[in-house]
């Protein structure tokens, strides 16, 4: 008699011991579920220094003493919440960059109402981005500040720095899309067929429970099921525990998109693709990227599914900067900020190059210049010397 | 039988005798009421609810007088005849629709066991929602757009529109329900070949993890190529815009019921926040202005 071909003993006994260990599973994991679980995100003290309407400026201080003579200004997207960057202790790009001296101020976007439905990208980037840095260079005296932009607030960053390159020191871009001709990701490929105008003329803002679910759509399979098979697998480990339900506060935690936001978003960048091609206009004002010349850093990821590289690396090309630095990690979109491998590269990373170029500008921002047209803006300040062929790519 | 008495069975007939039965039962009950009203009645005292009652039975008498003509009764049972004819013609057009629908669901049910090809969506069921929706808009919509007359033809239309919009988002959200359930069904069909091809090699195991990552990969799989197909983004396309359509009506028709009453609406307040936001915008505009000139 050969081997039978249904191992139907083999598959009993693997039941009895597997049925063994769910039960012991299973009081381990209420004890976890029901025992005391800390799921705190965003625990790094901070002060809120400055409000305006809905946003709120955090600034957080070194306590080891500020390294760097230029604080650095955080710019979250407006889709989900900074807390991101904080997510817990040995997870917080906010408390990596406090540990290197880094001196940070961040915006909070809040949570938009129908009353901020009318809010368009000029009113976030020449309105609140320009008060908040205007706030701080006062604040600390300076000319120039340090701006970091994560995601669509890195698209915010841009936008910004070409407009006011005056007034930013170095620009970092981390996980940000600037050209939107591609169809590599799910998301360039249906923000291109949707009709956002009607959306927002009906919707008014775009609801997060919307953008919650159609970023869960983007991978059913991995983000509705296996997620929580693996979170049922390791039930009894309180650790895992933890660091999942912190995840899921985060994830969920979305804020409504300000409606015409949302509508010029998609309608010029996701179908149009202006920015990249020098063709976006905020407030009647051209964005030329050329202006752009001052030091970048520009951080992707190689998995990332919403903001794939090639949405990413052309910016570097785009400016009209000499010192350019494009980072592709190996993880995926917001792995760049909560994998506990990648964490111990990047603030560090970012705070080097910030180092290297933290030399003080001579000019005090109480200085008044004489401005005849905003769209034509020449200073001598403005024009950093970028050095000469340091152009480089690396992962 | 006498000729009298075979007239007296023909419906006509039958008619204007029921009716003049009717009219003494009720002249009767009326001088009834009256009589015994009188006795607990002041003198003189003619309430107006007995004026108004006294003018019924002599409307009803008149009717009658005028029904009771055997013109005007052959006329009515003409009518009559007719009924059929209409009730036979709706549950036809009804009956119609339903047998095409059946007919889309009958081939589907067909396909059902037929191998499957991996990643592959040609087959799509998307005829049975074309079916669904030609068979609502051809046979049933028609009867929420028949033109309202009246007051209140408006708010009459706009509950037809919002009906009319709801079915229309209800059948896209089914459509797309469907297309999400399809890797499902085809990743389920992969796995139930593969387990018959371990089988048939001897090779199953006894861990079920194994099973699993195994589906999970396929089921991946299957999402990704649905989702860059142009059928899933029609189908995303059409649930969201008659998704969207049907909240404009609902909300129009949500804004006529709360009119009625003192609770501000979703357009009032739009309205509101955009002259806020101008006023602002122009606030903000003219501080700067007076900053740079200190």
């Amino acid at each position: 008699m050969g081997e039978p071909k249904i191992p139907v003993d083999l598959i009993m006994q693997k039941l009895a011991e597997d049925s063994e260990k769910v039960y012991k599973s299973a009081q381990k994991a209420s004890e976890v579920l029901l025992g005391p679980l800390d799921t705190q995100i965003a625990t790094t003290p901070y002060e809120v220094v400055y409000e305006e309407d809905r946003i709120k400026v955090k600034h957080y201080k070194p306590k080891t003493g500020v390294k760097l003579k230029t604080p650095l200004l955080l710019v979250y997207a407006l889709i989900n919440r900074e807390t991101m960057l904080d997510l817990q202790p040995g997870r917080s790009a906010i408390q990596n960059f406090l540990d290197e001296g880094v001196e940070i101020y961040m915006i909070d976007w809040g949570y938009p109402t129908r009353k901020d439905r009318y809010l368009t990208i000029d009113d976030h980037v020449n309105g609140y981005i320009n008060n908040v840095i205007d706030f701080i260079r006062k604040r600390h005296s300076l000319p120039k500040i340090n701006l970091m932009g994560i995601c669509m607030g890195g698209s915010f960053s841009v936008m910004y720095t070409a407009l006011h390159p005056e007034k930013i020191k170095n620009l970092i871009t981390t996980v940000t899309p600037t050209n939107f001709d591609t169809d590599t990701g799910l998301l360039h490929i249906w923000m291109k067929s949707i009709d956002v105008d009607q959306m927002v003329d009906t919707l008014g803002n775009l609801p997060a429970d919307m953008m919650n679910f159609g970023f869960l759509l983007l991978n059913p399979a991995r983000l509705m099921i296996d997620k929580y098979v693996g979170f049922l697998q390791n039930v009894n480990n309180k650790n895992f525990v933890e660091n999942f339900i912190r995840m899921e506060k985060w994830i969920f935690d979305s804020p409504d998109v300000p409606g015409e936001t949302f509508r010029q978003f998609i309608n010029d960048l996701y179908k149009k693709n202006l920015l990249i091609q020098n063709k976006m206009e905020l407030g009647g004002r051209r964005i030329d990227l050329k202006k752009i010349t001052m030091p970048l850093f520009n951080i992707y990821g190689k998995f990332d599914h919403l903001v794939p590289p090639e949405a990413c690396e052309r910016i570097t090309k785009a400016v009209g900067s000499r010192d350019t630095e494009d980072v592709c990690l190996d993880t995926g979109h917001i792995g760049i900020y909560v994998s506990s491998k990648v964490q111990k590269e990047f603030a560090p990373r970012i705070a080097r190059w910030l180092k290297e170029r933290d030399k003080p500008e001579k000019e005090s921002p109480g200085r008044k210049k004489p401005v005849a047209n905003r769209t034509d803006v020449k200073t001598k300040a403005a024009v950093s010397s970028p050095k000469k062929g340091k152009k480089k790519s690396s992962t | 039988m006498s000729e009298n008495k075979k007239e007296d069975l023909y419906p006509e007939s039958l008619m204007s005798f029921w009716m003049k039965s009717a009219t003494e039962l009720w002249k009767s009950t009326y001088q009834t009421w009256s009589s015994a009203s009188e006795s607990f009645q002041p003198k003189g005292f003619e309430s107006k609810f007995q004026k108004s009652w006294q003018l019924t039975p002599e409307m009803w008498q008149s009717f009658v007088s005028a029904l009771s003509a055997p013109e005007s009764v052959k006329a009515f049972f003409k009518g009559m005849d007719i009924l059929p004819e209409v009730v036979s013609q709706t549950l036809q057009s009804g009956w119609g629709g339903y047998s095409h629908l059946q007919k889309e669901w009958l081939e589907k049910a067909a396909r059902i066991g037929k191998r499957t090809e991996a990643y592959k969506f040609e087959d799509l069921d998307k005829d049975l929602f074309k079916a669904l929706t030609e068979v609502y808009e051809n046979e049933f919509r028609q009867f929420l757009n028949i033109p309202q007359i009246g007051l209140t033809r408006f708010y009459q239309e706009r509950t037809g529109q919002t009906m009319d919009r709801l079915n229309l988002y209800k059948i896209a959200v089914s459509e797309f329900m469907n297309l999400l359930s399809l890797p499902m069904e085809k990743s389920g069909k992969a796995m139930s070949e593969k387990l018959e091809e371990l089988t048939a090699r001897g090779e199953l195991s006894e861990n079920f993890e194994e099973y699993y990552s195994m589906w999970i990969k396929k089921l991946e799989g299957h999402y990704m190529v649905l989702f860059k197909s142009p059928e899933y983004i029609q189908g995303l396309n059409n649930v969201l815009n008659t998704g969207q359509k049907f909240f404009l009506a609902r909300n129009r028709l949500l804004e006529d019921i709360l009119q009625f009453f003192p609770v501000v609406t979703n357009k009032d307040m739009d309205e509101l926040y955009k002259e806020i936001y101008l006023l602002k915008k122009e606030v903000k505009q003219l501080s700067k202005k007076v900053a740079d000139l200190k």
